[in-house]
């Protein structure tokens, strides 16, 4: 056992096995994206909420694959009834016009940020001039829709009926989830007409040349617009 | 031939480290603790080295039970909600320092006698 090959061999394998958890260790804590603070409660709270969103994420996936294995099985249980398969489609259309599934298609791309080059020392105006507001979005998104467009996301937040956009304080928050900048817009629709939001007297024209943020917009042959990820519920309207 | 075993086991485990998925946040704490632990044997195994009592069997199952108590601790202690492995981390890392100090005394008293040799040779 005592043989120098041998001990070489096995000190070699659990060196391996130490740096291996070391720089695992290292990686997993650089992920989460977090320093670790001196502060012992701190830390606390932060594990917890860290625990906490690994937990949703994984109940997240679970609800996936729940989802698509119960659209496989309406596929398969109405695949010989042309009358099932039907009411089948009709769910797919309203489930697509409610923004409950994932869309692609042709589009716009628009991309507003606050203005970072002016600095706020030297400019004698309000300096709320040089941010986005939450109402700028807004009608953004409006003049959008009164393109035409069919589907529209802000940094990946789906715009639904029952979509709100409220300013938070530094942030912007929609269906409930913050965002900040850049914010990007995407929208799907008739990209000739949508590229007419760029136009002068429109909004995003004012944001650019009477307020000074950056606005980019651009068309893009293959969006993908994510699924709406809430809850819609009607507890008080009722349909006749 | 040792040290480069050791050497070439760092490079490789840091490689495959590198290239690995990372895990889960939760068991990020037993990793951890059983890093400590791995840690601890190895500088135990160095001070037994210089005491001439190294034994290949004692360290390895050294360098494994320990991981492995540790990691059932955290376990234990994530279930009894008391943080126990603060326990195996205060003793983990106390007899780090007292074997680093073995180590540090064993080679400062080395170089001293170096030194003293060197002063009598030239003053014969």
């Amino acid at each position: 056992m005592n043989n120098k090959k041998v001990i070489s061999f096995i000190l070699g394998l659990m060196c391996v096995l130490l740096t291996y958890g070391i720089v695992v260790q290292v990686k997993t804590i650089n992920s989460t994206g977090t320093t670790t603070s001196t502060n012992a409660k701190a830390n606390e709270l932060k594990d917890a909420v860290l625990k906490a969103k690994e937990k949703y994420d994984n109940l997240y996936r679970e609800l996936e694959q729940a989802e698509k294995n119960l659209e496989e099985e309406r596929a398969n249980a109405t695949q010989n009834n042309s009358e099932l398969s039907e009411l089948e489609n009709s769910i797919k259309e309203a489930n697509k016009a409610l923004g409950l599934t994932e869309v692609t298609g042709k589009g716009i791309e628009i991309v507003l940020d606050d203005n970072n080059k002016i600095p706020l020392n030297s400019w004698a105006l309000d300096p709320n001039i040089l941010i986005v507001h939450d109402t700028d979005i807004m009608t953004v998104v409006n003049e959008l829709k009164n393109s035409g467009a069919e589907a529209i996301s802000i940094n990946d937040q789906r715009i639904v009926t029952t979509s709100a956009i409220e300013c938070d304080g530094n942030v912007i928050k929609i269906n409930g989830v913050k965002i900040g900048a850049p914010f990007e817009i995407k929208a799907i629709g008739l990209q000739e007409v949508l590229i007419n939001v760029n136009k002068v007297g429109g909004y995003l024209n004012y944001l650019k040349e009477d307020r000074f943020l950056e606005v980019s917009i651009n068309k893009v042959d293959e969006i993908k617009i994510p699924k709406y990820t809430g809850v819609m519920k009607f507890e008080y309207a009722e349909s006749k | 031939m040792i040290i480069i075993a050791i050497l070439i086991g760092c490079i490789v485990g840091a490689i495959i480290g590198i290239n690995a998925p990372i895990i889960p946040y939760t068991y990020s704490t037993f990793l951890a603790i059983a890093v400590v632990a791995a840690l601890d044997s190895v500088f135990g195994g160095i001070t037994s080295v210089l005491k001439k009592n190294f034994d290949l069997t004692i360290f390895i199952s050294g360098f494994f039970c320990n991981s492995i108590l540790s990691i059932a601790l955290t376990y234990l202690g994530q279930k009894l909600n008391l943080d126990i492995y603060l326990a195996a981390l205060v003793v983990f890392v106390g007899r780090m320092f007292t074997n680093l100090t073995i180590i540090r005394r064993h080679y400062i008293e080395k170089w001293m006698t170096k030194k003293q040799e060197n002063v009598e040779n030239v003053q014969e």
